[in-house]
């Protein structure tokens, strides 16, 4: 039977349920997702957003095919997780933040039995195992056992694995967690560069909102196994009512009308600095000046501060 | 960041046979590079075999037994070696996994539980069959005794015979790990010991009271001891034991890899996958 839906989303979810079972001989039931719904458009980095426990490496083992669901329905280019599961994992790769690999085997011979498992022939298994650690600068420590490699390299080696098999869809669970600045932002900018060359769809759990607010085009929250809110990240902050903040250090009482234009979400005043949160400072900056013109108020200093991901986080984790 | 190229209609995997045997290659290369790595390697195919092989041998030397009573505990023992060598080989499967906490990585990719355990075993046999003619080897040099006195053909059925009872006993090894976890490691080690009291390993079966028989009747050791022992001159307690060891083999093999199937989806399902790699 052939299950292969034709659509142009990478991923699709709906209803998804999964609770685990833990404890013997009286078990204690942890629900880890309750309803999840969404959509992947094919090209896109797609966020999965949330703390720790939300439901993120669940929803994300799900998709790899590591984890079957309880209820509801997910398909991951266009075919079913549940049904389709080994035609999936020939066309997706998974790497994580925590991966791990035997301790004695060097880089490259990582990549070979990775690559072996995809029943890659030895005539395209050695270029691009090849390539591989040439991409991913990896050449110097080809022979290098695991355990000795530096938690960076690591995390570098994991990423390498996870294009052996030139995955349409790669799922990265917390790619960065635990890596010192500096490789973080070597290893973001990696993420970036490898979607603009090979135009892939990249699915993507982080606790970073700097990372997902960098890469992704299009992000969820996840609390308690559920979707607090989703969309692209300037939509989303939006969404949210955080708006735009503008600080105005004004004279007199003169700025108390504010509060009355069109797009001021709120007002307020303390030690001679105004607080005004816009939907959009571009379009409301030069009206709220024109309004205080209009009354004589003088502004000495303005300073207009965007919301970011993290902000939108906090207001959700509320 | 040096830039990234390529993509995947350039390098297509090999689909059928072909795909199926490199499937297969990568988990015995992966045995055998952890294997020609690991110190502890020669331990388990020469020292601990040999130590054991000796200790008994000169027990049953001082208890001036006669040459075919030799050989009759000597290849129990060696017996016995062979299959824990090679079952372990069969238990790496999963226990290299889980020891490196890396399935999740391992079980993402598009194999099958066959291409894991066969792949194995594949190591298994070699190491089996080293530990085999290892002992051989050191029963005929130390003493004087040979296994293939009778012919090579029932040495080799015996050695077949002993690599397919590790196949059986590392699959259900190999479940217990993925139903349980790490908390059933200790079956890799002391599995075999649950079949040394009744399969005859150092005496014959027949010594056993009936309930332990009717309970070696079902272990295929048992069955490929007595064949060879029968070549001895030692009568075996169950007709055509040949036939019997390898149909109980075969149908422990195909339950053990049928159970094996079932706990991987079990992990799946329970979320013990994701345990074990985190």
């Amino acid at each position: 039977m052939n299950h292969v839906t034709t659509t142009e989303s990478a991923v699709e979810v709906r209803d998804l349920h999964k609770t685990f079972r833990t404890g013997w001989p009286r078990p204690r039931l942890q629900p880890a997702l309750r309803g999840v719904s969404f959509t992947v458009p094919r090209g896109a980095i797609f966020g999965v957003l949330g703390p720790n426990g939300a439901g993120k490496t669940t929803l994300l083992s799900i998709l790899a095919t590591l984890l079957v669901p309880d209820r509801g329905e997910a398909r991951v280019l266009g075919l079913d997780v549940a049904r389709d599961a080994h035609r999936i994992r020939q066309r997706i790769n998974l790497s994580s933040g925590s991966a791990s690999f035997l301790w004695s085997l060097s880089a490259q011979e990582i990549l070979d039995v990775a690559a072996r498992s995809y029943g890659l022939p030895a005539r395209v298994r050695r270029p691009r195992v090849a390539a591989l650690l040439e991409q991913f600068e990896l050449t110097a420590h080809t022979r290098v056992p695991y355990n000795e490699l530096s938690t960076g390299l690591k995390q570098r080696l994991a990423l390498a694995k996870a294009f052996v098999n030139e995955p349409e869809l790669l799922i990265l669970d917390e790619p960065t967690v635990g890596l010192d600045p500096d490789i973080s932002v070597r290893i973001r900018e990696q993420i970036a560069e490898l979607r603009r060359a090979r135009r892939m769809t990249i699915l993507l759990s982080t606790h970073y909102m700097r990372e997902a607010e960098q890469l992704c085009d299009e992000v969820v929250f996840l609390r308690a196994g559920q979707i607090l809110a989703g969309g692209d990240p300037d939509t989303l902050k939006r969404e949210v009512l955080l708006g735009d903040r503008v600080e105005l250090v004004v004279e007199g009482e003169g700025w108390r009308g504010l509060s009355e234009l069109p797009g001021v979400l709120s007002c307020s005043s303390a030690e001679g600095r105004v607080q005004v949160v816009v939907d959009d400072a571009r379009k409301r900056v030069p009206e709220i000046f024109r309004h205080l013109d209009e009354r004589g108020v003088p502004v000495t200093d303005v300073t207009v501060t965007e919301p970011t991901l993290e902000s939108v986080f906090i207001e959700l984790a509320r | 960041m040096k830039t990234v190229t390529a993509g995947p209609a350039e390098w297509p995997a090999s689909a059928g046979l072909e795909g199926e045997l490199i499937k297969l290659s990568a988990f015995f290369l992966r045995s055998w590079r952890m294997s020609r790595r690991n110190a502890f390697t020669l331990f388990e195919i020469v020292f601990w075999p040999v130590v054991n092989l000796l200790s008994v041998g000169l027990l049953i030397t001082f208890l001036r037994a006669e040459p075919s009573t030799v050989v009759f505990v000597l290849v129990g023992t060696f017996a016995l070696s062979t299959v824990q060598v090679c079952q372990l080989d069969v238990a790496y499967a999963a226990l290299f996994d889980m020891w490196s906490r890396s399935i999740k990585h391992q079980l993402v990719a598009p194999i099958r539980p066959w291409h894991l355990v066969l792949g194995s075993w594949l190591m298994g046999l070699v190491r089996g069959t080293a530990v085999f003619t290892l002992q051989a080897v050191v029963t005929y040099w130390v003493f004087g005794v040979s296994v293939v006195a009778h012919g090579l053909t029932p040495a080799i059925a015996l050695l077949v015979g002993l690599l397919l009872s590790a196949a059986a006993v590392g699959l259900l090894v190999c479940t217990l790990l993925m139903v349980f976890g790490l908390r059933a490691e200790m079956s890799a080690w002391s599995g075999v010991s649950l079949v040394l009291l009744v399969c005859g390993v150092y005496y014959p079966v027949s010594l056993l009271p009936v309930p332990l028989q009717v309970i070696a009747a079902g272990v295929p050791l048992t069955h490929f001891l007595e064949a060879f022992r029968a070549n001895l001159g030692y009568a075996p307690v169950f007709t055509t034991p040949l036939l019997r060891g390898y149909g109980l083999a075969v149908l422990y093999v195909a339950g053990g890899y049928a159970l094996f199937a079932w706990a991987i989806h079990r992990a799946r399902r329970t979320g013990m996958l994701l345990k074990l790699s985190d």
